[in-house]
């Protein structure tokens, strides 16, 4: 592997690991305040699954960036992360979580299901691990898309209003990282743009049928590491106890 | 086939049923008072973990690592469940979980004393596995043989998973005793204020409990307040000072006579105070589990018109 | 605002491995089958190990203790019209009083024409019990939504990643060995 190579490959694998355990942790935050029992337990497991494909991307990494996950994820500041926007936002309702949480599973599905055939290997076998869970992550949000969707009125004007809002975020998702054009060459990940296709492709559909209408809006285009002030409120939460004393074990 | 039993007949043969190690199950006869007792236990037991969510839940923002973060989630989750799980056995006496959660929200039902007490630093987390959920422990162990066949039932899947609470909390707690002399810091102090409200988790003395006679007469429960509570402080008094912490109290002494640890007056007043809604976080729970609720009825509201719709589609 | 709903009950119905019979675990609260058949693997396989879950709305579930059986009077009877369509129900029951985390388990099945009548049947067979039946359950196959074989990587299988939430997956004994209660026995670890 050549040196650009390998850095557009840690790049990837952080970007990947950064929206897992920024999702995690969002999703985590619902717990013991979602709106019926069994959807605590529910959003419980889906935190807990996010956080563990964080743990598995930044292990990959970790050849390469010389860090253990707990470092990347615990003593990096707002300006070093890769996540992109969408899942850095704060939970809003229901509707907001569920609807970011379905658009975030067809972009891993998409995502997931091309990286099983990558040229590096570790990369497919992790893929082909996580796979497994995002299935059923996927199968839970478009049951609550569909739902909510065609509930109520109030459910629907939620959930258009949450779509409204996250549609242009969600764009971001596709937009190239300056090294990847190395990775599509090897063959190491999915073009952008093909991943892009795919996505709307299943996505579309699903919230036609759910009565939910993307808005004409222009796509959040910001590179990986623009970040709203929501990152910065975040880390500190998740990482006060880190930080209290540096070198302890927990 | 016989005449109608009287009441006395019935009683007779309930009573016997249990004698003989019978469980009662949803459909059999039972005494009002029977099923009086469990509907207030049990659902004092389903509100206890789920308004328990709340203080953990708190700190899982905050876990400082990845691994300890998923840990704490499953174990706030499986809280969750186990609320899931009681709900289901007071379900079974002929209650619904739209009235439970309703007294609950009301301020009408009790829950644990325990989580009206504010987790203050991530020791917490770990103390709370180890001393409350080992308190916790001693009394779901005992009510796995309830003779309730649904309480009985939750029971043992219950302790099942509880086991991960405690080792969990106990491997932190062990690792702050000897970890940096912040972290040791911060494990005495959980303990020290954690100690008293884990001991009165057991209920009031024996002399002041008043539904004691009649539950073990009934086998829902096996052993007082007081036995589990001195049983729990045997237990887990050495442990503590194995690891060069110090219990708060002066009083704590061991007898050789009985074999046992013997702990100074627990403040009983404070136990009342609390119970009646004058603890340090009673009103911050009930507020945040209203919040959860009616920010979350549209949500309920809107699957079940969809299903609705979908029932009567299927119909026609 | 209108009055509070909870959704009602399902029952799940988990079955361990392919060779064990399905068990009846408890209850989750639901709108739908397709939800239903999702929140019992939430709350009921965040452990291993599952290999299928079958869920029925709670008001499908014909149940009857033995005592019920005993002092309710010709129990069995009821207007049935002699033309009603034979379908599959499953039976259930629990024969034994140790402690246990299942109500019922799986014993077999009996075409009727309704759930009294499969009851009936079932205990008239002799073929479901050993010695004695202390709770009997009837489930009408229509009821049942049942997840597949597909789903088992996606559904069940990853449980067993989640190895942290097992307690042996921490070192230590849960409470102090009786031996080493004493104040001269503590040794400052």
């Amino acid at each position: 592997m050549n040196e650009q190579l390998q850095q557009a490959l840690m790049d990837r694998l952080v970007a990947m690991a950064d929206d897992e355990v920024i999702l995690g942790h969002r999703d985590s935050e619902w717990t013991g305040h979602a709106p019926i029992l069994e959807e605590d337990i529910a959003i419980a497991n889906i935190a807990q699954d996010e956080l563990g494909h964080a743990l598995i991307w930044y292990e990959l990494a970790e050849p390469y960036t010389g860090n253990d996950a707990d470092s990347m994820a615990f003593f990096r500041d707002a300006r070093q992360f890769r996540n992109v926007q969408m899942v850095e936002l704060p939970n809003g309702d229901w509707a907001f979580t569920m609807l970011r949480q379905y658009l975030f599973d067809a972009y891993e599905m998409a995502l997931l299901t091309r990286l099983m055939t990558s040229q590096y290997a570790p990369l497919a076998e992790a893929a082909e691990k996580i796979r497994r869970e995002e299935i059923y992550h996927f199968r839970h949000s478009s049951i609550w898309v569909e739902r909510l969707g065609l509930g109520t009125e109030e459910s629907h004007a939620r959930m258009q209003r949450a779509l409204d809002h996250l549609w242009p975020y969600a764009l971001q998702l596709f937009r190239p990282m300056p090294l990847d054009a190395h990775l599509v060459e090897a063959g190491f990940f999915p073009d952008p743009d093909q991943l892009q296709t795919a996505w709307q492709d299943v996505v579309l559909p699903h919230l036609k049928n759910a009565d939910l209408t993307p808005p004409d809006a222009e796509p959040i285009y910001a590179h990986r590491h623009h970040h709203t002030e929501h990152l910065v409120d975040l880390l500190a939460d998740m990482q006060l106890v880190a930080r209290s004393i540096p070198k302890a074990v927990w | 086939m016989s005449e109608e039993k009287t009441y006395e007949e019935k009683l007779a043969e309930f009573e016997a049923r249990i004698q003989r190690g019978e469980k009662i199950e949803p459909g059999d006869w039972m005494p009002d008072e029977y099923r009086r007792q469990l509907i207030r236990m049990i659902s004092q037991h389903a509100h206890s973990e789920v308004v328990g969510m709340l203080p953990e839940g708190a700190w899982i923002p905050h876990a400082p690592t990845l691994r300890r973060k998923m840990i704490l989630i499953a174990k706030v989750q499986d809280e969750g469940g186990h609320g899931q799980y009681l709900y289901h056995a007071a379900e079974s006496l002929g209650v619904d979980r739209e009235e439970l959660i309703a007294a609950l929200l009301a301020g009408k039902a009790k829950y644990s004393n325990i989580f009206n007490y504010p987790t203050l630093t991530w020791a917490d987390i770990g103390m709370i596995g180890w001393l409350v959920d080992g308190a916790a422990i001693k009394n779901q162990t005992m009510l796995a043989h309830s003779s309730y066949g649904p309480y009985s039932r939750a029971m043992v899947r219950i302790c099942a998973e509880e086991t991960f609470h405690y080792k969990q909390g106990k491997e932190m707690i062990t690792i702050y005793a000897k970890g940096t002399p912040e972290q040791r810091q911060m494990a005495q102090d959980a303990l020290d204020r954690w100690w008293w409200p884990a001991l009165m988790m057991f209920g009031p003395p024996d002399s002041q409990s008043i539904h004691t006679k009649t539950l073990m007469r009934w086998k829902v429960k096996i052993k007082t307040n007081d036995q589990l509570r001195q049983e729990f402080i045997n237990e887990i008094v050495p442990e503590f000072l194995a690891l060069g912490l110090k219990i708060p109290d002066p009083d704590l002494h061991y007898d050789e006579e009985t074999g046992n640890w013997v702990i100074g007056p627990i403040d009983w007043d404070e136990f009342w105070r609390v119970i009646r809604g004058n603890g340090p976080m009673n009103r911050d729970r009930l507020e945040a589990r209203r919040r959860a609720h009616e920010e979350g009825a549209w949500v309920r509201e809107a699957l079940e018109a969809y299903a609705q719709r979908q029932r009567q589609a299927s119909m026609n | 605002m209108t009055r509070d709903t909870q959704w009602p009950r399902w029952e799940v119905f988990k079955q361990d491995r392919p060779d064990r019979p399905h068990e009846a675990v408890g209850t989750v609260h639901a709108p739908d089958a397709d939800v239903a058949l999702l929140n019992a693997r939430d709350v009921y396989v965040r452990r291993p190990s599952c290999y299928s879950l079958w869920v029925a709305p709670e008001s499908a579930v014909f149940k009857m203790t033995a005592y019920e059986l005993e002092t309710t009077p010709n129990w069995w009877k009821e207007d049935l019209p002699e033309e009603a369509p034979e379908e599959t129900y499953h039976i259930f029951n629990k024969q034994t009083q140790r402690r246990s985390m299942v109500a019922v388990t799986h014993v077999g099945n009996i075409q009727a024409r309704s759930s009294r009548e499969a009851l009936r049947k079932a205990i008239d067979s002799g073929q479901f019990v050993e010695k004695i039946a202390y709770m009997w359950w009837v489930v009408p196959e229509s009821a049942i939504t049942r997840s597949n074989e597909e789903d088992v990587p996606s559904m069940f299988e990853p449980a067993e990643d989640k190895t942290y939430r097992d307690q042996s997956y921490y070192t230590g004994s849960v409470f102090a060995r009786r031996s080493q209660r004493r104040p001269e026995d503590i040794r400052l670890s």
